[in-house]
């Protein structure tokens, strides 16, 4: 048991490392959340009269039916600033070091997590935070608020191991840069902006069973109207086959960089 | 300037100009974020807000030629704050300095960043226009698509000014989220998503007295109906005007670094 | 008139370092004078001012007759300047550089095809020419940085650290070049950590420490004021050996407390004078164990002057 202690220890100390590195870098950092909110400002602001239109859901605001889009699309960049993180480790080859010391190989990958995991936290606190400067009234009350922070926090947990897998698959911090569009492809596709029911076609169509969307309403269902249970066991199902996914990629992507030595 | 310093001043522009097309050219892949950018965010906007244009007071039948000018802009913006942070590389290593160093004047040097970002910004617009006509964005005609890329040229300049000045006074990469955190600021700050009447807000009180709303409004005339003098003179001096102001003050940045 | 002439320069930082502080220089025309001081010495800042690349906070800064603050123009056009970090755009080719280089300098494009040609040509690139500069090894870079500096046929050239971690053999095409060209009559004004590089290069030494020059003149005239050439000599047999060697080392010159029981003699005539010590002691019948010539070294000069050891002075760079 001393030796999981130890590498608890050790996936402790590369998570504050990489938070501390996150802070230090404003350039990577900033984008994360200046950028999410920046559009959530202007989006809300900008196409706040959709809710005037007949089928757009009952909400008290267009600002509490986006903020839920908003925190998805900052995770998302919380995972791949995580991953660029550990592609410019890899590049500078200070993985090299870790992974000849005596711990287990995945606490380099599971360090980076926790760091991530640690910046959906922070990310989640700030847009519920401007939620409640700006009159968000949360339905589901402070259930519903730790419930969006654990959405959140696994999410971007899931994203940053997927774009893990492509770091430790290439050790390139520009190939991973290079899924910053990919990320937004993937949010235009869901409903993490738009009820699917008033999105144009095909990305209505794609919405509709896009697994981030099932994230996205059950996150966003405790703000606008409150728990139910259709909707949040979807939400946990996706991040679970999200997670799965991540850890999956992100496991075999690790084995075969040892293995190339 | 006489007549004889603006011909010895071009084949300065031109070197500079070419140098900066390296970067497109030379290093594969490095014209794709510039173009993606917009065109994904062109497609998106499309389909995620296609159906505000069923809201009463929206002046175009369809979204996608409401939005299509926000997205030419956009990859105008994102090209001249590209090359802001171009800038503040050379000055980071040092290349900047040969060109301090040179009896080349000052206001030259800018010029040759600047038109450069005028010209790379036709790649993202070609793309995002011939994307735009493919999914039924509405022809502006042809005078239409002047004014489109007059304003889009122009466009790219100013935000290369903005770039250069913050280039200048930073002298790092790490002031590039700055650059274009300032652009799409300024670029989604006006009637980018909908008509003026239809904003709510804090949003329609900045939209009405930013400049870029005018530009804005002069890019999109030809896409959603006619296109006027009256639609596109207050963009032109929006522009000059905005141009202008950072051409001061990056000429004053410059000057500063030898200082 | 010098090429270059400042009084009392300065250059102050935020934070009040005087990087600079309190410089006099006067470099003839047709000189290379060689600017030798360890890392943060302020050798870069001065080189920046002179180029007119950073302002004096005091004093003033003559380049080629004009002023660096008020007439900073003509100096750059008088002037070619290779900095410290070859800042070189890797994207470009070596014949490019040249080109855009010598459109800086407004040289009419019918005169610059050939002009590369013969600048590529004289720094051995010509091959290189057409590759990306981002292929080019530490050497190649110093030259093509040093032909870029050479477009306009500048009056006075600045290379600021021509040579710093490059190898022998490079460093020696450098060298060659910076003769070559001081033949030609450019003024070259030179920055270097290594004491070789002034010793061997420069008519004229400056020694920077800190902001300020400790010692300036000629190579041997510094090492001079540190002491002359001298030979060490350890014989064989015992003391009665070594008086008689001391008698017959006397008539080259004067005879200097021992040293780790070896004899010292300065001698004059330097290395011409090493076989006639040996003959002289040989007929004498004293066996020599075993022979040095010392000559004091620049950073003699530099310890002698602040106490402390020139950095990067040892003869053999690290490798890139
Ligand atoms: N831009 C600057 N701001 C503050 N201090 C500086 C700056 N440039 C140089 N210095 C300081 O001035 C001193 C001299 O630096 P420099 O001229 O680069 O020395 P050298 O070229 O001899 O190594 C150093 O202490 C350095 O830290
Ligand atoms: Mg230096």
């Amino acid at each position: 048991m001393s030796g999981f202690r130890a590498n608890l220890r050790v996936v402790g100390q590369l998570g504050r490392r990489s938070i501390r590195q996150t802070f230090r870098r404003p350039q990577l950092a900033a984008p994360l959340v200046v950028f999410p909110t920046i559009l959530l400002a202007i989006q809300t602001a900008g196409a706040g009269r959709a809710v005037d239109l007949p089928q757009f859901p009952e909400v008290n605001g267009f600002l509490d039916f986006m903020l839920a889009g908003a925190m998805m699309q900052a995770c998302m960049l919380a995972g791949n600033t995580g991953a660029i993180a550990l592609a410019l480790d890899i590049e500078m080859g200070f993985d090299d070091r870790l992974l000849a010391a005596p711990v287990s190989r995945y606490s380099l990958l599971l360090g980076r997590l926790m760091g991530t995991a640690v910046m959906g936290l922070l990310i989640a606190a700030w847009f519920i935070v401007i939620g409640l400067i700006f009159g968000v009234e949360f339905q589901s009350g402070i259930l519903g608020v730790a419930w969006i922070f654990g959405c959140v926090a696994t999410t971007a947990v899931a994203f940053g191991a997927i774009a893990a897998s492509i770091a430790l698959r290439t050790g390139k911090a520009s190939v991973v840069q290079g899924l910053f569009p990919l990320i937004f492809v993937v949010l235009f596709l869901s409903t993490a902006f738009f009820p699917d029911n008033l999105m144009l076609q095909p990305a209505a169509s794609i919405a509709k069973y896009n697994p981030l969307s099932f994230v996205v309403d059950g996150m966003r269902e405790p703000i606008i109207s409150g728990f139910s249970g259709s909707h949040t066991l979807r939400a946990l199902v996706s991040m679970a086959g999200l997670l799965l996914i991540g850890f999956t990629l992100s496991t075999f992507a690790l084995k075969s960089r040892l293995k190339r030595g | 300037m006489s007549a004889s310093s603006i011909s010895a001043s071009l084949p300065v522009i031109r070197s500079l100009v070419g140098r900066s097309m390296n970067e497109l050219f030379r290093v594969p892949g490095a014209a794709i974020p510039g173009v993606l950018a917009p065109t994904i965010f062109f497609l998106g906007l499309t389909a995620v807000f296609g159906n505000l244009a069923l809201l009463p007071g929206f002046e175009a039948d369809k979204y996608q030629s409401f939005i299509i000018p926000v997205s030419l802009m956009q990859g105008a913006a994102f090209t001249g704050a590209a090359t802001g942070v171009n800038l503040a590389r050379d000055i980071e290593q040092g290349w900047f300095d040969r060109l301090l160093a040179s009896p080349a004047p000052r206001p030259v040097i800018l010029a040759g960043l600047v038109y450069s970002a005028s010209l790379r910004a036709l790649i993202p617009g070609s793309v995002v226009i011939c994307v735009g006509l493919a999914i039924g964005v509405r022809w502006p005609g042809f005078l239409g698509l002047l004014v489109a890329t007059v304003m889009i040229m122009g466009l790219a300049a100013t935000a290369a000014t903005w770039g250069a000045t913050l280039a200048f006074k930073f002298k790092t990469q790490s002031a590039a989220p700055l650059m274009q955190a300032g652009t799409l600021l300024a670029v989604l700050t006006t009637t980018a998503y909908a008509p003026l009447p239809l904003l709510t807000g804090w949003l329609k009180v900045v939209a009405t007295y930013n400049p870029l709303t005018q530009v804005l409004e002069a890019v999109r005339q030809g896409f959603v109906g006619d296109v006027s003098w009256a639609d596109t003179w207050p963009g032109l001096v929006a522009l000059i005007g905005i141009w202008v102001f950072f051409t001061f003050l990056a000429l004053r940045g410059m000057r500063k670094m030898t200082a | 008139m010098p090429a270059i002439e400042t009084h009392d320069l300065e250059r102050e930082f935020e934070g009040s370092v005087k990087a600079v502080d309190g410089v006099d220089l006067a470099v003839q025309a047709g000189e290379i004078y060689g600017f030798l001081g360890p890392n943060g010495a302020g050798k870069t800042t001065t080189v920046r001012i002179l180029t007119t690349l950073l302002q004096p906070t005091g004093g003033r800064a003559i380049v080629a007759g004009h002023d660096v603050a008020t007439d900073p123009g003509s100096v750059r056009r008088a002037i070619g300047v290779a900095l410290q970090e070859a800042a070189l755009d890797p994207l470009m080719t070596g014949r490019e550089l040249l080109d855009l280089q010598a459109t800086l300098h407004g040289i009419p494009s019918s005169k610059r095809t050939a002009l590369s040609i013969d600048l590529l040509e004289r720094v051995g690139l010509t091959e290189a020419a057409d590759r990306q500069v981002g292929t080019y090894s530490g050497g190649m870079r110093r030259r093509i940085d040093l032909a870029s500096a050479l477009v306009h046929a500048p009056e006075v050239l600045f290379l600021d650290e021509p040579t710093t971690g490059l190898d022998p053999v490079s460093r020696q095409a450098i060298w060659n070049e910076v003769e070559r060209l001081n033949d030609e009559g450019t003024t070259v004004f030179l920055t270097t950590q290594y004491l070789e590089e002034a010793d061997q290069l420069a008519d004229r030494v400056g020694i920077i420490s800190s902001g300020k020059i400790v010692a300036e003149g000629t190579p041997a005239e510094l090492k001079s004021q540190v002491g002359s050439p001298h030979l060490e000599i350890a014989v064989e047999g015992g003391t009665e050996a070594a008086v008689s060697a001391e008698e017959a080392l006397g008539e080259f010159g004067k005879i200097l407390p021992p040293k780790d029981g070896r004899l010292q003699v300065e001698i004059a005539g330097g290395a011409g004078d090493i076989s006639p010590v040996v003959r002289a002691l040989d007929e004498r019948g004293i066996a020599v164990a075993s022979l040095e010539l010392v000559r004091p070294t620049l950073d003699d000069v530099f310890v002698d002057k602040t106490g402390e050891h020139l950095e990067g002075s040892t003869t053999d760079p690290e490798p890139e």
